[in-house]
């Protein structure tokens, strides 16, 4: 008897080391995670050029993730990159994106800098040094990632301490040689998006305001009119994020500004000036103006004559001194030689700097770099007032993500429209040579800062893509009626955007992070499981019935089967 | 690979209850219809137990842990032990000895137990993605409580079912009674009075559940040396 006990203890003793062993071996395969985390993320723009397709091409994600610190050979088909912009090389961008290897997906995080959601302005804790490099990175980055085809899903997000404490997570995993993969487990990142459908007839919508002059009786001909004009939309590698503060929010928020001033100078039938002055804030800008072209082509003949010139406005925010007049006319010409001295002269007085920059057009070539050379194709006078001294390629410089309200300087703005209003108000008043300011700062006619300010802001939080902008957008409306406020009569006009351009929808998606269990861990338990219940059978047999019964359980089968035979 | 996780929970939350059924003799005197009559007990024991929560206690917005509602909730608790009062005695079993009847009352107890409280939240939750030790935990949970059911009854049965028993002895037995049933507010009062996770609670319980059923082993085993 007491032996018996002794061996059924020392059986028992060594199934439960076992068992012990196994449950240590199972909490080293994983490492705790808290619960699954939810991140906005934003894609990367899916558009076709002319039925060439550019951007990424892929909207739903499901794969494992990785980091940067993958090894050299690992088969990263089936990974999604998460890598933070500040530890980006372009080694890898040349290498993995430009060379177009097969990755599984790549999650761009992006400092909380360009996020135009962050009000507060928080996450401004990087240096001022830091910044310029930063954003020169990340420019590149964009200007590959939005000529590349992709046939991946890309997304941005924004860094936080969610996203950090994944991402050190993943690193560590990574740095023990272990990537996450279907058999080792890790983060797997899931984003449930349907397929991208084709944004059908992407709508622009050009609004435009009308302030008439003093009409005189004896004064039968028809006023001339000087044409203010900017174009409000944007295009950048993620639609939900292009605000283009820069380019060309400041553009529009100083379009508004020169409106109210010229609507309190018109609103006195003594300061109502001879022009009548025509303000068009206009859509599909980085599209070749194409926004533009479809206004002026819906002007009639004799209003496209009666226009004197036309100023249009790009990119005004972060000059320090010095901003281009850019003509296509060759500077000799009578009214580029005009509208050029009215300006410099008022730049003088104000100690900014202009230069003019002359442009030839190519009529043959479909690209229209400066929203004037739109209506100089229709052989109408316009200059572009920009800081920008080259003309920027196509879809550059259209409101990318570097763009952000962090970089837009607002007393920039307010220096150009007192530039701008002023060159004007001497051409419309006819004080060219003399030397008065009539918006002068403190004045009931002064450039009101606060007033851009808000615009601005307003601006760097609206995500404007063209095709992407329902046909009633609030920001459109927004525009319309602060423009109604200003002028005598405003009309929208919707057009659709032609040209080669397809646009493809969902733009921003829900990233859900799971901590997942490998395969691995997941057959590991069914067998710790396993033995835990053979144990507990056999412990509860041999308490219950005693040892004999349960060897002769296992005896019993081939015993009836003799009896059988 | 969820559903395959879904499965392993399964097993450690529903698998001892079976494996305890065919390895004791249990399933040698065919106990089956004692045990569905218990589970029946069971759930109208909690329905009851539902209606006197949902009529004398508050609903609390926060999760911190209220003497007065938890003494409440342990006195609700003992509708419990009545219920299984009924079970042992009240219920017509079939010629079965009162070592079995308890052990098939306690195991159909603690398997309706598990399939109320734990199917459920096992089929959503486990399937998911995301990973978390949870369910293991709360497989492990439906163990221990398994070991408390059978050592309730055993207790029951001493005190209700045996007539002679020793003197000495029903003390005792009424204190480990009184402790065995008391537990889910013990564990409560653990989880947020004291602010013990989740793991260290399911310690505790597969812990106590052990001492208990060592000690209403022994109290069994000593109750019928004099009868013998």
């Amino acid at each position: 008897m007491a032996p018996r006990k002794a061996r059924k203890r020392d059986m028992l003793v060594e199934s439960v080391y076992s068992v012990i062993a196994l449950v240590f071996v199972l909490v080293t395969c994983v490492e705790l995670c808290d619960a699954a985390t939810v991140v906005d993320v934003y894609r990367l723009i899916q558009y076709d050029i002319s039925g060439a397709p550019f951007g990424s091409r892929l909207a739903s994600l499901n794969h494992h993730a990785g980091s940067l610190h993958f090894s050299p050979h690992a088969d990263l088909s089936r990974t999604v990159l998460m890598i933070p912009l500040r530890e980006l090389n372009m080694t890898f961008v040349t290498e993995y994106i430009v060379q177009r290897r097969p990755l599984g997906g790549l999650l761009f995080l992006l400092p909380q800098l360009f996020n135009f959601e962050n009000r507060d302005g928080t996450g401004s804790n990087l240096q001022n040094h830091g910044k310029e490099p930063l954003k020169n990175l990340l420019e590149e980055l964009e200007q590959i990632l939005i000529h590349t085809n992709l046939p991946y899903p890309v997304y941005f997000a924004f860094e936080d301490e969610d996203v950090n404490f994944v991402l050190t997570d993943i690193k560590k995993n990574d740095a023990t040689g272990q990537p996450a993969t279907a058999t080792t487990g890790g983060c797997k990142f899931v984003v449930s998006a349907p397929e991208p459908k084709k944004v059908a007839s992407p709508t622009i919508t050009n609004i435009q305001g009308w302030l008439a002059g003093m009409k005189t009786d004896d004064d039968a001909s028809q006023l001339p009119t000087i044409a203010i004009v900017a174009s409000y939309d944007t295009f950048g590698a993620a639609p939900a994020l292009s605000v283009g503060s820069d380019s060309n929010g400041s553009g529009v928020a100083a379009l508004l500004e020169i409106a109210r001033l010229f609507s309190l100078l018109y609103s006195n039938p003594k300061t109502r000036g001879r022009y009548n002055l025509l303000f068009g804030l206009t859509s599909g800008g980085p599209y070749n103006y194409n926004g533009t072209h479809k206004w002026l082509r819906s002007f009639d003949q004799r209003l496209r004559e009666s226009i004197d010139y036309a100023i249009c406005l790009n990119s005004i925010a972060s000059w320090e001194d010095e901003l281009w007049i850019h003509v296509s006319k060759p500077p000799e010409n009578a009214y580029i030689k005009q509208i050029f001295e009215g300006f410099s002269g008022v730049a003088e007085d104000l100690g900014i700097k202009v230069s003019l920059k002359h442009k030839k057009i190519n009529i043959s070539n479909s690209r229209v770099a400066w929203e004037h050379e739109q209506f100089s194709r229709l052989r109408v006078t316009a200059a572009t007032i920009s800081e920008l001294s080259t003309a920027p390629e196509l879809l550059e410089k259209t409101g990318s993500l570097v763009d952000a309200r962090h970089f837009a300087n607002e007393t920039a703005i307010t220096r150009s429209v007192k530039l701008i209003a002023e060159g004007l108000a001497r051409h419309i008043y006819g004080h060219q040579e003399k030397n008065i300011h009539i918006f002068e700062d403190n004045s009931n006619l002064a450039v009101n800062p606060s007033y851009i300010r808000s615009w601005l802001d307003v601006i760097s939080r609206t995500p404007r893509v063209a095709p992407f902008l329902p046909k009633d957008d609030p920001f459109v409306m927004a525009l319309k009626k602060e423009l109604e406020d200003h002028t005598d009569e405003v009309n929208l006009q919707r057009e659709v955007l032609d040209g080669m351009f397809t646009f493809y929808d969902s733009t921003r998606a829900m990233l859900n992070i799971y901590q997942v269990a490998s395969v691995t861990f997941d057959l590991l338990l069914l067998l710790v499981l396993g033995s835990y219940l053979i144990v507990l059978f056999s412990f509860l047999v041999i308490t219950t019935r005693g040892l004999d019964d349960l060897i002769s359980l296992f005896r019993r089968p081939p015993s009836r089967k003799v009896k059988t035979a | 690979m969820t559903v395959f996780h879904f499965f392993n929970c399964a097993i450690l939350t529903f698998g001892p209850h079976a494996v305890y059924y065919s390895a004791t003799p249990l399933s040698e005197y065919d106990t089956l219809g004692t045990s569905v009559k218990a589970a029946v007990v069971y759930l109208a024991t909690a329905l009851v137990k539902l209606v006197c929560l949902a009529t004398f206690l508050k609903v609390s917005e926060s999760d911190s842990f209220d003497p007065y509602q938890e003494f409440l909730k342990a006195l609700i608790g003992f509708i419990d032990v009545a219920g299984l009062y009924f079970a042992l005695t009240q219920l017509t079993h079939r010629n079965i000895s009162q070592n079995h009847k308890f052990q098939a009352v306690g195991l159909g107890w603690a398997f309706a137990d598990s399939v109320l409280h734990r199917l459920a939240p096992l089929w959503v939750g486990a399937r998911g993605l995301e990973f978390t030790w949870d369910y293991i935990l709360q497989g492990l949970e439906a163990n221990a409580n398994l070991v408390l059911s059978i050592s309730l009854a055993a207790l029951g049965s001493l005190m209700w079912l045996r007539k002679n028993k020793p003197k000495t002895l029903i003390p005792i037995i009424y204190i480990c009674a009184g402790i065995v049933a008391t537990m889910p507010s013990i564990t409560s009062y653990l989880k947020r009075g004291l602010g013990w996770h989740f793991p260290k609670v399911v310690g505790f319980e597969l812990f106590t559940s052990l001492v208990m059923a060592f000690t209403s082993w022994q109290l069994f085993a000593a109750c019928q040396r004099p009868s013998v």
